[in-house]
């Protein structure tokens, strides 16, 4: 009692094992607090106030650490560049940095890119880059480095998938104009560019390093980003230390120096039970996607935090298979809709954790209007008017409508593999079923393996309803769902086999401006097209939810693609 | 001394043909799989790879060959013991498996020792009592042997882990290693408990019993030293299957705790169609099928003396 020990100290005996579970961590914050009275009933002695030093330790980030964040999927590799799926963005964010940083409402604010240029007719774009940064392995970041970027994306020995997607179709060359200037030609104006550089997906990368090949840099990549890799333990975790000598954080990190942390544990934790009950024992720190189940019980935790964000792009919906039988009539389509309950099948489904995203693309999307939020309100008269002209006026034996001599059916093969389809999916998909019945819509739910499902997608006379999301940070991925171009390319991509003249037309001209307003007129059109089309039947938003422990502070998401920032995260108590 | 290398020798040549019937028999089920290799190793269909990437794809692995040239090729790789790279982590499938197989070896083996010591304390305790000892052993196995692995790892992990923190959540170290092992151990336990039991009771009737009774041995010596010994040899039969079963069925626990292993990356593999992969880690488990039987071999010998001389007479 002669010297009372800060709080920070009396964490720090507790050492890097915290106190295990949350009520055992409560009952450490309670000592915490005894130790902080301790000093308060001292007061008149003339000791220091421990108030604040309680508050210096929450406000003020703090040096050093391991921090532990686990997360569900992991990626095959971790050079986003390669293939694209999520899991590699979320990691890639922590080593590589783009050329710019995405803002909330679409625009973007200087990174590695300084400033840039956009030509009048929209076909060019000059970007001036940041000085004296260098790759984590001693190279200089600079206009070679950026070309050769993206010569590795465009070459097919790196099997890329979705970066190819933004690029193909737009982009020309790349070209170094001097040290620190870089010009990107295009083939016609595309506004979206910015806002797709700024994903984890277009990391700029050390020329040294790609040069290695496809199988060394998809275990170690090299960036210029707060933290660099260390090593990939396959199938446990990536170990990440900070990269001590970063300059060049983007405009918009709180951090402007080096990350605070002195290293990360990037875990994968499949098991929704076990990464929720890390998290809870204080075996992580941060835990990504908290399972939708354990969402009350992580609210009712005072020491988890939540941290929510929708994502920008095209929510998990049902596309309907325009070229099948049934749904190339658009009142099916219309009826399909009305009958199915989206709303409240989502929200019983997922309770009430996530929301109802009924729009073509997210509320997180930039220029998302909220006018098609819910553009197919539950109406079983509304649907059974439509079928009944739409000629489905027969029944079977079982009750299901017929037309001659043909039952309703909808076949939906979906991925059997709980982590592809979670459990409160197929709950979702067998409530809709249900809502399909009372208007006499039989849904057949398939549930098949990861090939036989790439099968189907091959043909497109196999299934009538597929299950789909993609994230993007532009609104454009309207178009890159379903325009005539996506149709052509015959990707996969567009689920529904459609496409609108009149739709290509708003979405290009939203292409070629950058004014804000013109855009969100054209975006607000390509809604209302879409909407009025009937494709797809939109579900929730894809969205990063993280639960964090509240003895770390200063985690964020950056919008473009809802990767999680930690190079701004520091740990309460620093080094442990 | 002939005979003994002409043993070995049959024993490896079974093995190898055995090893290259599994070979042939995955490859020909992986052409058989719906969906297009090239598509899967882009991401799959939900990854939408442009035409251009999957035509680069499918030249850059020859999946655009005859299916007998692909085998060809795939029987020379065989040969040399060289299994290819992974196309999804595009690493030497040589190289992950051998930082998986530690792992998966460890939790297996462990699992199957504690299986035994479990079993035979349950039987030594309670096998061939009257009353209600007996049947409560009885049917605590019969439970056990029934219990679904991913249910029993949950309950382990939410009760020990979780609530009363005797465990890591996350299984490392040997403190980590104890759920984990136990989840799978436990239905193990309860098969190789209701064999050995069966057998125990049988030869607690028989005359050496008596006589050792009769000479004054007491019943715990009895029943340890003498009637185990003779009842072990189901248990061992099993133990070969046991260990095969273990290691192929070791995902779940994998997935569960969160260890490295074997089981992860073989479901990973199985749904992105990564052939090399997929055979790499089936020929590891039908080389542990193989290797658990010879053990098991060896552990008969040593656990019945009569075969050791039938062994040392045909030598």
């Amino acid at each position: 009692m002669t010297h009372p020990a800060p709080p920070r100290a009396a964490r720090s005996t507790a050492g890097r094992r915290r106190a295990r579970s949350s009520a055992a961590r409560r009952r450490a914050a309670a000592a915490a607090l005894l130790t902080l009275a301790a000093p308060l009933a001292l007061a008149g002695c003339g000791g220091d106030s421990g108030a604040e030093l309680v508050r210096t330790g929450a406000d003020t980030p703090q040096r050093g650490g391991t921090l532990v964040y686990a997360t569900d999927r992991e990626p095959n590799c971790l050079d986003p560049h390669n293939n694209g799926d999520m899991p590699q963005t979320y990691v890639a964010r922590q080593y590589l940095d783009s050329l710019v940083s995405l803002q909330k409402d679409g625009s973007v604010k200087p990174w590695l890119a300084t400033s840039w240029k956009i030509s009048a007719d929209g076909k060019r774009y000059d970007f001036t880059l940041k000085k004296g940064v260098k790759f984590t392995d001693g190279t200089d970041f600079d206009a070679d480095a950026v070309v050769a970027n993206f010569k590795q994306i465009l070459d097919p020995d790196t099997q890329s998938s979705t970066d190819l997607l933004y690029l193909t179709g737009y982009f020309d060359k790349a070209t170094a104009l001097d040290s620190h200037h870089v010009r990107i030609t295009l083939k016609r104006p595309y506004s979206p560019l910015l806002p797709a550089l700024a994903q984890a997906f277009f990391g700029m990368e050390s020329p040294k390093a790609m040069a290695r090949g496809l199988s060394a840099n998809c275990e170690s990549p090299v960036g210029t980003g707060p933290f660099k890799v260390v090593r990939w333990n396959h199938e446990r975790d990536v170990q990440l230390v900070r990269n001590d000598d970063y300059t060049s954080p983007p405009a918009d990190a709180k951090n402007q120096g080096t990350a605070y942390l002195d290293s990360i544990t990037w875990k994968f934790l499949k098991d929704n039970t076990t990464r929720y009950a890390a998290l809870a024992s204080g075996e992580a720190d941060v835990i990504f996607n908290v399972p939708p189940e354990s969402q009350e019980t992580a609210q009712a935790d005072p020491d988890i935090e939540l941290q929510e964000f929708v994502h920008s792009g095209a929510p998990f919906s049902l596309e309907l298979n325009t070229t099948s039988s049934v749904f190339a009539d658009l009142r099916v389509r219309q009826a399909f809709l009305h009958a199915s309950d989206a709303k409240d099948a989502v929200l019983s489904a997922y309770n009430h954790v996530f929301p109802y995203a009924g729009n073509a693309i997210s509320s997180g999307t930039p220029r998302y209007d909220k006018a098609n939020a819910e553009p197919y309100p539950y109406d079983e008269d509304k649907a059974n008017q439509l079928l009944d002209a739409a000629g489905w006026t027969g029944r079977d034996a079982e009750g299901y409508r017929t037309k001659d001599g043909k039952s309703l059916t909808v076949r939906f093969p979906y991925n059997a593999d709980s982590g592809e389809t979670p459990p409160a999916d197929v709950t979702l998909f067998q409530d809709i079923q249900a809502m399909e019945k009372r208007v006499g819509i039989k849904v057949q739910l398939q549930a098949v393996d990861s090939s036989t499902l790439n099968a189907t997608r091959e043909d497109p006379s196999s299934f009538d309803l597929a299950a789909t999301y993609w994230n993007s940070p532009t609104p454009h991925v309207m178009y890159i769902k379903y325009s005539k171009a996506t149709f052509d390319v015959d990707n996969g991509q567009d689920l529904a086999y459609a496409y609108n003249t009149a739709l290509d037309k708003v979405l290009i001209k939203g292409t070629a401006t950058t004014d804000a307003a013109t855009q969100q007129k054209l975006y607000s059109q390509a809604q209302k097209l879409l909407t009025d089309q009937a494709w797809s039947l939109s579900l929730y938003p894809i969205q990063t939810r993280l639960g964090i422990s509240k003895d770390v502070k200063g985690v964020w998401i950056e919008p473009s693609e809802g990767e999680p920032v930690l190079s701004d995260a520091y740990l309460i108590g620093g080094k442990r | 001394m002939p005979a003994w290398i002409l043993h070995v020798a049959r024993r490896v040549l079974t093995a190898a043909t055995l090893l290259l019937a599994v070979g042939t028999i995955v490859f020909f089920l992986e052409q058989a799989v719906p969906g297009d290799p090239a598509v899967a190793i882009l991401g799959g269909t939900a990854a939408h790879p442009t035409k251009e990437a999957v035509e680069a794809v499918t030249q850059a692995y020859g999946f655009d060959q005859p299916v007998l040239v692909q085998y060809l090729h795939f029987l020379s790789g065989l040969l040399r013991l060289d299994f290819g790279d992974s196309y999804t982590l595009k690493q030497p499938v040589t190289e992950v498996i051998g930082t998986q197989l530690g792992p998966t070896l460890l939790l297996t083996v462990t699992a199957l020792g504690l299986a035994w010591v479990l079993s035979v304390t349950s039987v030594l305790l309670t096998a061939g009592r009257r009353g209600v000892w007996g049947r409560i052993g009885s049917a605590v196995e019969t439970i056990a042997a029934g219990l679904p692995q991913f249910w029993l790892g949950l309950v382990l992990l939410l009760v020990f882990a979780v609530r009363l923190q005797l465990f890591p959540v996350l299984g490392t170290g040997v403190a980590g290693l104890v759920l984990p092992a136990l989840t799978l151990a436990i239905p193990l336990a309860g098969f190789l408990g209701q064999v050995t039991r069966d057998e125990f009771e049988d030869k607690l009737r028989q005359p050496f019993v008596l006589s050792g009774r009769s000479r004054g041995v007491s019943e715990a010596r009895l029943r340890a030293a003498s009637v185990l010994r003779h009842a072990a040899l189901p248990g061992i039969t099993l133990s070969g299957w046991g260990l095969g079963s273990l290691i192929s069925g070791a995902v779940i626990v994998e997935i569960i705790f969160a260890r490295q292993g074997l089981g992860q990356v073989l479901v990973t593999a199985v749904n992105a169609q990564d052939l090399p992969l997929v055979i790499g880690i089936t020929f590891v488990v039908a080389l542990s099928y193989v290797v658990a039987n010879l053990l098991t071999d060896l552990a008969y010998v040593a656990v019945d003396p009569r075969l050791r001389t039938t062994v040392r007479r045909t030598a």
